[in-house]
């Protein structure tokens, strides 16, 4: 039986569990996120359409916004828009 | 009339049929940004995506001699079935066991697809999303068999922030080291031809793992990959 739990082990430690791509919540929260700026955003999709881990989602006005529990702060969205409406801040 | 195509984000479906409550990949990851735009290209074709084989756990494939692709928890090869025969996707991080070289950088696997059977080849590029789009809608929609080969760039192995995980994409297929082309039946063509080609160099120095490359081996990346690509380009005409 695989768990699906999110660990932190110590380095040069054994890992015992066989590693799966099964869906799971990666659990702790990323330690910078991505936040939208309104003004400068022109609803390109490119955040979007980069974003690999599929936190990025259309909100109901057209602008988007990130599930901060998917997300790993990795910073494409912020490295990617041409119009610098992505900004990386640490998260609460 | 002629008919268009609008690439634009904001008319891709906005349903996430690639895990959507997350997943285990490291962060910027190349093979999940890849494997999510292939869901985001099958998307209503009527492939049984829900079913690929990413959920199998442990799925590890390890091609050493022919260019060394391995992926560590990911799919390196997914299979979908098809009406007539399958649609082979290949995941390509260039992890390797000991030193790169430039064979492992150039090699030309749609060539070998299309020589052995498959409609459908082509090399696509996550940094180029409806370029790839528009490669899987075409592998699945041609008769026979179809190939695909994606680059993903790999922060971990390749050495380089995990922000540049797209950057480092566009660079390998600016400066020629992985040129975006299609096989269809056998007919060559260049999708994304690059007006003006930066230096190897430039791609090589954004990553880590060609740190101890000397000048000699760079130009040496240089002149095959100039090579290649005429060689491409005297196919296409």
């Amino acid at each position: 039986m695989i768990s699906k739990t999110f660990k932190q082990e110590k380095v040069g430690c054994q890992l015992l569990e066989a590693g799966h791509a099964q869906p799971y919540a990666p659990g702790t929260k990323p330690q910078m996120g991505p936040v939208w700026d309104k003004s400068l955003c022109v609803r390109c999709a490119l955040c979007y359409i980069y974003c690999p881990d599929a936190a990025i989602s259309r909100q109901e006005d057209g602008y988007f916004d990130a599930d901060i529990k998917l997300c790993k702060g990795c910073g494409i969205c912020h490295r990617e828009c041409w119009f610098g409406a992505v900004s990386m801040q640490e998260v609460e | 009339m002629d008919t268009y195509t609008l690439y634009a984000g904001q008319f891709l479906p906005f349903k996430e049929h690639f895990n959507p409550k997350g997943h285990n990949a490291c962060k910027g990851c190349g093979v999940a940004l890849a494997v999510r735009q292939v869901y985001k290209a099958l998307e209503g074709s009527g492939a049984h995506i829900d079913n690929a084989h990413w959920q199998i756990p442990w799925q590890e494939s390890v091609i050493v001699k022919s260019g060394a692709i391995a992926a560590g928890t990911q799919p390196a090869l997914l299979t979908i079935a098809k009406k007539d025969g399958a649609l082979y996707i290949c995941f390509d991080n260039e992890s390797t066991e000991g030193k790169v070289e430039a064979d492992i950088l150039l090699k030309k696997l749609p060539a070998m697809a299309s020589a052995s059977g498959c409609d459908y080849a082509a090399t696509a590029c996550p940094s180029h999303p409806f370029d790839l789009i528009e490669k899987i809608k075409k592998a699945w929609s041609c008769a026979g068999s179809a190939f695909v080969h994606i680059l993903c760039p790999c922060p971990v192995g390749w050495g380089f922030e995990a922000e540049n995980t797209v950057k480092v994409g566009r660079r390998a297929v600016e400066s020629l080291v992985f040129p975006l082309y299609e096989i269809a039946q056998g007919y060559y063509k260049i999708t994304c031809e690059e007006t003006k080609p930066q230096a190897v160099a430039v791609y090589l120095k954004a990553q880590n793992r060609f740190a101890g490359w000397s000048a000699k081996k760079t130009a040496a990346l240089q002149e095959q990959a100039s090579e290649n690509l005429a060689h491409l380009k005297s196919k296409a005409q």
